[in-house]
């Protein structure tokens, strides 16, 4: 299980020192959701200006990856683990309850590409639910 | 001999995955770069913030990134 920044340098062909690379690659699907809002909801600043630059099948490499490649994690087995969390940690939104449930269903670890991504909520359920957080930048 | 078979098979798709999407263009492999690890990495962290701040379903109530 994988956060934005390893899905994408792994789609780039860019593949992050220290990630194992014998299991098929899962990005959670309201993660995916938030690359998909940099493809499709494009602000002004000089990232969007370069996305905007991508080619058609450059851009389909985010909106639809390819399944050898990175995986994105159905989301439906998850919602009732992720409600759970969500109510035993109070307020949490989807993007969390769901990356940890997937942790959960996904042997319990999770891989980011920044600890900036990370946040210390999901930090802190991650260590009470068992599951191993990894930082690799 | 089969299991000879099997480690080339996952040993194939290994390679694959370390070598990324392959309708990439290297024009787009170099943005992508840019976005995580490079010159551009600031500003899409804050555009990843930006969408739980905006989306109180997706970022839950607390003060946290993500």
């Amino acid at each position: 299980m994988v956060d934005e920044y390893l899905a994408v340098r792994v789609v780039g062909g860019r593949w992050p020192e220290g990630l194992p690379d014998d299991e098929d690659l899962v990005l959670p699907a309201s993660r995916h959701w938030r690359l998909l809002q940099r493809i499709h909801a494009p602000g002004d600043g000089q990232l969007s200006q370069l996305l905007a630059t991508l080619s058609p099948p450059d851009r389909d490499t985010i909106r639809y990856p390819h399944p050898e490649v990175l995986q994105i994690a159905d989301a439906r087995p998850l919602l009732d683990e992720a409600a759970r969390i969500a109510a035993r940690y109070g307020g949490t939104g989807w993007l969390i309850a769901e990356t940890l449930a997937a942790g959960l269903t996904y042997g319990r670890t999770l891989w980011f590409g920044t600890e900036r991504n990370v946040g210390h909520v999901l930090a802190q359920a991650a260590g009470d639910l068992g599951i191993t957080v990894h930082v690799i930048t | 001999m089969e299991e000879m078979a099997v480690l080339d098979v996952a040993e194939e798709r290994r390679r694959r995955r370390r070598a990324g999407d392959p309708r990439l263009s290297e024009a787009g492999r170099e943005i992508l770069a840019r976005m995580t690890t490079g010159d551009l990495a600031d500003e899409f962290q804050a555009a990843l913030d930006a969408d739980v701040e905006a989306d109180p379903i997706l970022g839950g109530h607390h003060d946290d990134a993500a």
